[in-house]
């Protein structure tokens, strides 16, 4: 309280040095009202979502932040990239925010595009303490549009964080409504005969998996801007013009597929960093992501932008339109996705690209007891070169592959999960993402970390190489390294991997022009890359951005040794070394 | 080997089809439409430096009077090929498609094109050459010229038709006084 008073009083005496803007945001309960239900939260400025912070690139900001709350809090600035004091991690960067004090965040503008903050205390941010945050660049853009928008998405739950987490301690699939039902059971019975249904029934529950885990946290209410489905967010627009649209998944939980029906999106950003243009009908944005598209409406007449969660139980939707109250049709939902044993691929230690189920000797967490009478005889022999085209219905789960034989490499081959466009057209797919510009000098790295994403469901533990937050040594990388981390989804569910303070550059292939991210999607049952110039000092989180995957353990605390002197992490702590994500 | 010929044969047809059906529904090569026609070097009463950066033009749009005859200078001053081509948006929206086709078989390789494949002899006379007279595609680092008679008013742009481009804002209006 009393440092917190001679801070500001410091501040006031600092002499203004070049473009230097002020900042102010307050943490406050608030309440929400999604349409579907009205609940109390946490916001900023008085709501949720809180305001649009508008910084611009070269800009020396500092932003008072005042707790309004009675508990501690703190304010995470997602994607950017600034000294580690300053990202708002209790118990990594800082301490925290104490009840009834102001803390000063201090920091130069280093880049420039879309991005957000967010609490990183406890669940104030599933409780709604989010906002947006647009970079203005110095230079100026490779593309160019008439008008924006901020489309912020969330998945906002009438449970509070601490309950679900509760309850998702007690039971794993509390929130699960799509689970399989005895009727199913049956239906699947008649389609594929008992004993094959029965086996996959087994195979699952040895998995500590249910098929329709694809989410586990469901019953929420999709917003954008704020607003529910029936809310409608609004942009106005004049035919013919270009508009750009600021895409933010700020939900706890949620991967949505976005689709404007009558519009193409041509993507130009990736997490704040221009991308070599695609355009697509259709694009998954997963938790903490960001993707900038620019549309052109021609017609005078509203377009339904539709955010369908990626296990299809709930949506967010909002409108474009020449004027406010225009409406357009409101797509139904498609049919839940199912996993399938290719999503379970990676519980057994096997790469993307190896068969399903098929290496039993490291089938490390499985019961192998549920296993043994699986029929394998389909199996045996196979020309894996040949994979792409063979008949998996030799393994019994012929009735799960997707259809159309859609691919795409992020994916396990045969995933449940790969999603494809409504319209029948082009879904972004990461391998689309190629960099507009090298950020980096191409050269090999220097080392490469394997980092296996565990977890049992059953428990609802989640893990990294099968150690939770709690008990788990810091990853030490040194400053100057350009590491490689292997990621290794050994569970079924997708995880969004976010690495604070430095880029994370993913490999689709595409060498020096491999997309610059913050946040990077892992699918079940494959192994992703990227790689990352240690170029800042310093000790940041590392972890999953599912908000309650996170706080189940997977997290890391990175520590950054060497460089600059005068930046250098003090070794020990800041504050109490939890895990709060 | 006999499969991709066989691709590359179907996508020149198409290519070639698509020009040749270009005078009757005026969407296609810079032949017979309102917005002007091929210039002679002669006739050149100026002289309009365009330069092509990743992704946008600059000047990104130009005065003309109608009748003028404007040699373009157009240069890639960018790390991606680009296009610099004269014409309606319905003409590029049909562009827009050929230049997909042109991508999805290796024609244009993001800062490369593939010059073998463009010369490749497809039967019948027919090429991916790309040498309309209202464009040019050029590799980073290339210069050339497009000599163009304005001949009336019309709904004209210069774009850059590489996929994605022109939807990000790769264009130039055309103002013909």
């Amino acid at each position: 309280m009393k440092t917190a008073f001679l801070a500001g009083a410091l501040s006031l005496l600092l002499p203004t040095m070049g473009v230097a803007g002020e900042y102010n945001l307050t943490v406050d309960r608030v309440e929400i009202d999604t349409g579907d239900f009205v609940k109390t939260g946490i916001g900023y400025n008085g709501a949720s979502p809180g305001p649009v912070l508008r910084f611009k690139e070269g800009e020396n900001v500092s932003i008072n932040v005042t707790n309004n709350l009675d508990e501690m809090t703190s304010i995470h600035w997602h994607g950017l990239i600034l000294p580690f004091e300053q990202d708002g991690v209790p118990g990594i960067s800082f301490p925290g925010i104490k009840p009834g004090e102001t803390f000063t965040y201090n920091f130069p503008i280093t880049q420039s595009g879309t991005y957000w903050f967010h609490s990183h205390s406890g669940f104030q941010e599933p409780d709604g303490a989010y906002g947006a945050i647009v970079i203005e660049p110095e230079g100026r853009e490779p593309f160019r549009y008439d008008r924006e928008y901020v489309v912020q998405l969330t998945d906002k739950h009438p449970h509070s964080g601490d309950r679900i987490m509760r309850n998702l301690k007690m039971m794993p699939d509390y929130y699960n409504r799509e689970q399989q039902t005895v009727g199913e059971f049956f239906s699947d019975v008649s389609d594929q005969g008992f004993m094959t249904t029965v086996k996959d029934r087994l195979a699952w529950g040895g998995m500590r998996m249910m098929k329709a885990d694809v989410e586990d946290l469901q019953g929420f209410t999709g917003l954008i801007n704020g607003k529910g489905p029936e809310q409608n967010w609004t942009g106005l627009f004049q035919p013919g013009e270009r508009i750009r649209l600021r895409f933010i998944n700020s939900s706890a939980m949620t991967y949505f597929d976005v689709r404007i029906p009558g519009l193409d999106m041509t993507v130009v950003q990736a997490d704040g960093n221009n991308v070599q243009p695609v355009s697509v009908d259709e694009f998954r944005i997963g938790v903490a992501e960001t993707y900038d598209v620019i549309v052109r409406p021609r017609d005078e007449k509203a377009y339904t932008i539709f955010a369908e969660s990626m296990g299809r139980s709930g949506y967010a939707r909002a409108t474009l339109a020449p004027k406010e109250g225009m409406e357009a049709a409101v797509p139904k939902l498609r049919d839940p996705a199912r996993l399938t044993m290719a999503d379970m691929g990676g519980m057994h230690g096997m790469d993307h690209g190896d068969m399903a189920g098929m290496d039993h000797s490291t089938m490390g967490e499985m019961d192998h007891s549920d296993m043994k009478d699986m029929d394998h005889s389909g199996m045996k022999g196979m020309d894996h070169s040949g994979m792409k085209g063979m008949d998996h219905s030799a393994m019994g789960h012929g009735s799960e592959m997707t259809a159309g034989g859609a691919s795409d490499p992020f994916y396990a081959e045969g995933s449940g999960l790969i999603p494809t466009a409504a319209n029948g057209g082009k879904f972004l797919s990461y391998a689309d993402l190629k960099a507009q510009k090298p950020l980096y000098e191409e050269r090999e790295a220097t080392r490469e970390i394997e980092l296996r994403l565990t977890g049992n469901m059953e428990r609802y533990t989640w893990s990294i190489n099968g150690v939770k937050y709690e008990d788990a040594d810091p990853i030490r990388l040194q400053y100057g390294e350009r590491v490689r981390f292997k990621f290794v989804n050994e569970t079924m569910m997708t995880h969004p991997m976010h690495l604070h303070g430095m880029w994370s550059m993913l490999d689709v292939g595409a060498g020096q022009l491999n997309p610059v991210k913050h946040t990077i999607s892992v699918q079940p049952g494959t192994t992703v890359y990227m790689e990352t110039e240690v170029d800042e000092p310093g000790q940041w989180a590392f972890h999953c951005h599912l908000s309650y995957h996170a706080a189940a353990g997977m997290f890391r605390k990175v520590i950054v040794e060497g460089g600059p002197e005068s930046t250098q992490a003090a070794e020990g702590d800041v504050g109490q070394a939890g895990g709060e994500a | 080997m006999s499969a991709s010929r066989f691709a590359l044969a179907t996508l020149a047809m198409s290519l070639s089809l698509s020009a040749m059906g270009a005078d009757s529904h005026h969407s296609g090569h810079g032949h017979g439409w309102s917005g002007g026609e091929p210039g002679k070097a002669s006739a050149v009463s100026r002289t309009i430096n365009i330069d092509m950066h990743d992704n946008y033009f600059e000047p990104e749009s130009i005065d003309v009077k109608a009748g003028e005859t404007v040699r373009f200078v157009v240069s890639n001053k960018g790390s991606l090929v680009h296009e610099f081509n004269v014409g309606t948006p319905d003409m590029h929206e049909a562009r827009q498609v050929e230049m997909k086709m042109l991508v999805e078989h290796g024609v244009i390789q993001g800062g490369a094109l593939n010059h073998a494949m463009m010369e490749m002899d497809m039967g019948g006379g027919h090429s991916m050459k790309q040498d309309d007279p209202n464009s040019v595609l050029l590799e980073p680092g290339d210069s050339r010229e497009v000599v163009w008679t304005f001949t009336g008013a019309g709904d004209l742009e210069f774009a850059c038709n590489v996929p994605g481009h022109y939807q990000a804002g790769m264009y130039g209006d055309v103002n013909v006084n």
